[in-house]
């Protein structure tokens, strides 16, 4: 290409290098969150370090000194405990590099590969999170990035005058702005592919939600958080209040004081391939019965692998697996918002006959311990006819004798927990119900399970979707009887019906605990609901539609055009819409254009000099009119009379005001001398 | 570019919708700035205004007039050819600018500047547009004036005094003392003599008409038309520098003396023009 055979001598100017730098800081921030905070001063240091050189009061560092910088970030980055060949220390890595480049960045090739890197970053750093406002800081990198690339391009004249500045960051949204519509279009048809090779993983973020195990006082620390867990919306018939229960993790295991899922503490890939060896999803366990409800999750990261569903979920898809114990969990941990389609019958029967592997584990009880429940189990069992009696039973006895619901207990120590539960404090919220009502269970020979997830989920305003926040944790338990499968019993909704109905905050709103120790929450400004029900419905949109768009929603999309037209036309169509864009930017960009602006009489003498041309006369640039008109009717003189009248005329016309009305007859009379002129 | 296969690869690997979105926002600022890129080249409007006769060897500067369109301002367009001159031209608030470009010359004669390389990579330095354009206009390039130490003596044909005829009356050297006539200016009379002697005498000055010095190609004792061309023209600066009056022999034309700056161009285009074919003077 043209242009490349010359040795522009492009040096980063120093104006071209501080916007460079702005720009990298601009990049940089958002990782702090997330990476090693001390980067960011390295970057500034490397930055200062660089505007003294251009000043002139520092020399170029030499390579020695670049070698140890990048050997002492380097070494920084590993002993900040990260472990080597995963996610963050690559993205260290790249950042270090990143805020090195400057040191050296002199030529406008370096400019550009810096810009460039910054671009990756971008990009980068939505791994980390991808909320609106991390959208929206995104953009606003790019439009600084692409600032920096057009400011590195600006002569040094025009980069020195006061609205240079302005005027790149303008170019740069402008360009930005009008590059959406393409975007888009790429966005919807580009083909999704599934992912090539197995990525490194993130180390473990904060992980928030619901955790692999209960121990008394877990979930009540969940009650106090308000953050989003996942929203899902209904296609078909709505469920209600007390349909809401969304399955998590099952708890089979009980040491006396925690529960945990099964005998021995597995990670999650160990837990999986045990669940899948003992307790494989099979259909043929499920009967089902009655109406489904068909909904789609949109689940926040969580950095674990739970999804929670409507029980038993006999569809869903997406990189899920379904297990005997019916939960549904995701293939990997939940590292960025995770959108699942799934079916689910409530009142499907499920396993009427029962494994001995989950028999035996829906019966485990410590060997010792809680000697008072096991024998209040024990005596009214005797005194019941069958199981459900007995549940029923236990389940009165949790109304008819005076038990609280709190998200304030007292303290229960290490033994006996059930016991001092039961028979002391009777104060409690879901998980020491369900736990002493599956202890009562089990020692009565009753297989019981403890099953945790969420209860309930808050509409919005429209309807279209609920959302389901920490605080909506809850744990309930699950019972097994003969020729009724698993049955759900909630032991909570008989001492706190409201719970069920009004959800937690009514449950507890005597003791005024709902929110406790987070007196800032949106929650607790009642007047502020209607902004945050909009916000929510915003997010909810995000989420659905931007962060959820994968091959499926593309298969679905692309399914639903075909539907109304063929596969050729929806081809014309696509090419059709690119066609426009281009043409859009065309008009936008003023590239039709062709000497529009030039008053009418201007054309017409560009035309009396092409005509003169041909007839021998032509006109040198530097000749005006008269001249001209003087030398081309010598030349010419069986012509002179219509060129001079020509001429004056033209002469005349321009000095008349473009607005003026008298400017059509000239201009008619201009025609009409031309024609006589050729 | 790298960059973006590498953001696909992230995206598909992490089934990231926001990393996609990046890098097909990057496609998309790719394939617009190709419009932008173009943009800042269209329309603009270049003119010739001239080309100074230079020497050979010399460069010659050809400046041109570069309007743009009333909406588009530019930016970072360069002009130039290739190992010869590349200018930066800018044009935000006004309309037009004026720039010199030059360009090495090596024969004497007319000499047309080639086509003129155009291109800019403004906004982001991602894509270049370029064009091409032929100015029509041509410049003179005089023969590099080389002075031959054989051709001094011969250099004119009249073998009058180097001083040249005096012409009295004159104003500039002061030639002697003569007795006062009426009429004299006051200025002019010898008030020295006048107290000696009593008597007043004027002061007298002559001029020198500058003797029409020939510059003639005939009597140059150089071989080769070339060298003698050099040579003339080192004469004619030479001449021209001590402000003296001179004329020019050449085959085919013939200068009358006289001086100053228009003779002297009158002279090396003659000198420059020789021996090409005529149809381009004007």
């Amino acid at each position: 290409m043209l242009g490349n055979d010359y040795q522009l001598s492009q040096q980063v100017t120093y104006r071209g290098m501080i916007w460079l730098l702005a720009a990298q800081l601009v990049v940089m921030l958002p990782f702090a969150f997330y990476l090693p905070i001390w980067l960011i001063p390295v970057m500034l240091a490397s930055a200062y370090w660089r505007i003294r050189v251009l000043k002139g009061d520092s020399a170029q560092p030499k390579l020695v000194v670049r070698l140890l910088v990048i050997a002492l970030g380097i070494a920084g980055v590993l002993l900040s405990g990260m472990t080597l060949l995963s996610l963050d220390t690559m993205v260290s890595m790249l950042l270090l590099g990143f805020a090195f480049k400057s040191l050296e960045a002199i030529s406008q090739r370096d400019a550009l590969v810096v810009v460039f890197i910054g671009f990756f970053l971008v990009a980068i750093s939505f791994l980390f999170s991808q909320s609106i406002p991390a959208g929206a800081y995104g953009v606003f990198s790019m439009i600084v990035l692409t600032g920096a690339l057009i400011a590195n391009q600006q002569s040094p004249a025009q980069q020195m005058s006061q609205y240079s500045t302005r005027s790149s960051l303008k170019m740069a949204s402008v360009m930005l702005l009008q590059c959406v519509p393409l975007m888009v279009l790429v966005f919807i048809f580009m083909p999704r592919f599934s992912p090539l090779w197995s990525i490194p993983a993130f180390e473990s973020h904060a992980k928030t939600g619901i955790t692999d195990s209960m121990a008394p006082g877990d979930i009540a620390n969940l009650s106090k958080s308000d953050e989003l867990a996942f929203r899902a919306s209904f296609k078909g018939r709505l469920p209600k209040a007390d349909e809401l229960y969304w399955r998590g993790l099952v708890l089979n295991n009980f040491d006396g004081k925690n529960w945990q899922q099964l005998p021995e503490e597995y990670d999650t890939s160990e837990l999986k391939s045990q669940l899948q060896n003992n307790m494989a999803w099979n259909d043929a366990n499920v009967d089902v019965q009655g109406e489904p409800f068909e909904y789609e999750v949109i689940y926040e990261k969580t950095g674990q692998p739970w999804l929670f569903t409507l029980t038993p979920t006999t569809k869903v898809d997406g990189k899920t697996i379904r297990f005997g114990d019916y939960r549904v969990m995701s293939r990997g941990d939940i590292q960025s918002p995770l959108m699942v389609n799934a079916v689910s019958y409530p009142d499907a029967k499920r396993d009427l006959e029962l494994s001995d592997y989950a028999r035996s584990l829906a019966l485990q009880l410590p060997a010792r311990g809680d000697e008072k429940t096991r024998e209040l189990a024990k005596s009214l069992r005797k005194n019941s006819t069958n199981d459900s009696e007995y549940v029923e039973k236990i389940l009165n006895r949790f109304t008819e004798q005076s038990y609280f619901y709190s998200l304030r207990p007292p303290l229960l120590g290490d033994q006996n927990t059930i016991d001092k539960f039961l028979f002391e404090s009777k104060k409690g919220f879901c998980s020491h119900y369900s736990g002493s009502f599956v202890f009562m269970m089990r020692a009565a020979g009753i297989p019981a399970r403890i099953v945790v997830g969420y209860l309930g989920g808050e509409w919005n305003e429209n309807g279209d979707y609920m959302a389901i926040r920490q605080y909506d944790a809850h744990a309930w338990a699950e019972v097994w009887l003969e020729g009724e499968g698993w049955k759900r019993v909630d032991p909570t909704s008989r001492v706190a019906p409201s719970r069920v109905e009004g959800g937690l905050e009514a449950a507890v709103e005597y003791e005024g605990s709902f929110l406790e120790g987070n007196p800032f929450s949106a929650h607790n400004f009642k007047w502020l609901d209607g902004i945050r029900e909009k916000m929510d419905s915003i997010q909810y949109g995000w989420r659905r539609w931007i962060l959820g768009y994968d091959s499926e929603s593309q298969t679905n999309l692309l399914k639903s055009i075909l539907d109304k037209m063929s596969s050729v036309p929806l081809a014309a169509l696509i090419g059709a819409l690119f066609l426009g864009i281009f043409l859009l930017w065309f008009v936008m960009l003023g590239l039709f254009r062709r000497q529009t602006y030039e008053a009418y009489e201007h054309q017409l003498y560009r035309k009396f000099c092409k005509r003169m041309e041909k007839l021998g006369v032509l006109r040198e640039p530097q000749q005006t009119p008269y001249e001209f008109a003087l030398i081309a009717s010598e030349k010419l003189p069986a012509k002179a009379v219509a060129i001079r009248d020509f001429s004056s005329l033209y002469q005349q016309m321009c000095y008349v005001p473009n607005g003026a009305a008298d400017r059509a007859k000239p201009h008619q009379k201009m025609r009409k001398l031309l024609r006589e002129l050729s | 570019m790298v960059i973006i296969f590498l953001l696909f690869l992230v995206g598909i690997n992490f089934q990231n919708s926001l990393v996609y979105i990046v890098c097909f926002w990057l496609i998309a600022l790719l394939v617009i700035n190709i419009f932008y890129t173009y943009r800042n080249l269209s329309g603009l409007t270049i003119k010739a205004i001239s080309a100074e006769p230079c020497f050979a060897g010399e460069k010659m500067v050809l400046e041109l007039e570069v309007s743009r369109p009333v909406k588009q301002r530019k930016s970072a367009i360069y002009f130039g050819w290739k190992n010869e001159d590349l200018v930066e031209l800018n044009l935000q608030k006004e309309q037009s600018t004026r720039i010199k470009l030059s360009h090495s010359s090596d024969k004497r004669g007319r000499f047309s500047p080639p086509r003129i390389d155009i291109f800019t990579r403004f906004p982001t330095g991602l894509n270049t547009a370029w064009s091409y354009a032929t100015m029509d206009i041509d410049g003179l390039v005089y023969p590099e004036p080389i002075e031959k130490k054989q051709g001094v003596d011969n250099q004119s044909s009249d073998d009058e005094a180097s001083d040249g005829r005096e012409i009295l009356g004159g104003s500039s050297d002061f030639a002697g003392i003569r007795e006062y006539q009426a009429g004299d200016s006051p200025k002019r009379i010898h008030w020295g003599q006048y107290a000696k002697t009593g008597d007043l005498y004027t002061k007298s000055f002559v001029d020198y008409e500058s003797h029409d010095v020939w510059l003639d190609w005939q009597s140059l004792n150089i071989s080769g038309t070339e060298p003698r061309l050099s040579h003339l023209s080192a004469m004619i600066l030479a001449f021209h520098d001590s402000q003296r009056q001179f004329g020019l022999r050449i085959p085919g034309k013939e200068i009358p003396p006289n001086k100053g700056e228009a003779h002297k161009v009158r002279c090396l285009t003659a000198l420059a023009l020789y021996g090409l074919p005529q149809e381009k003077v004007a």
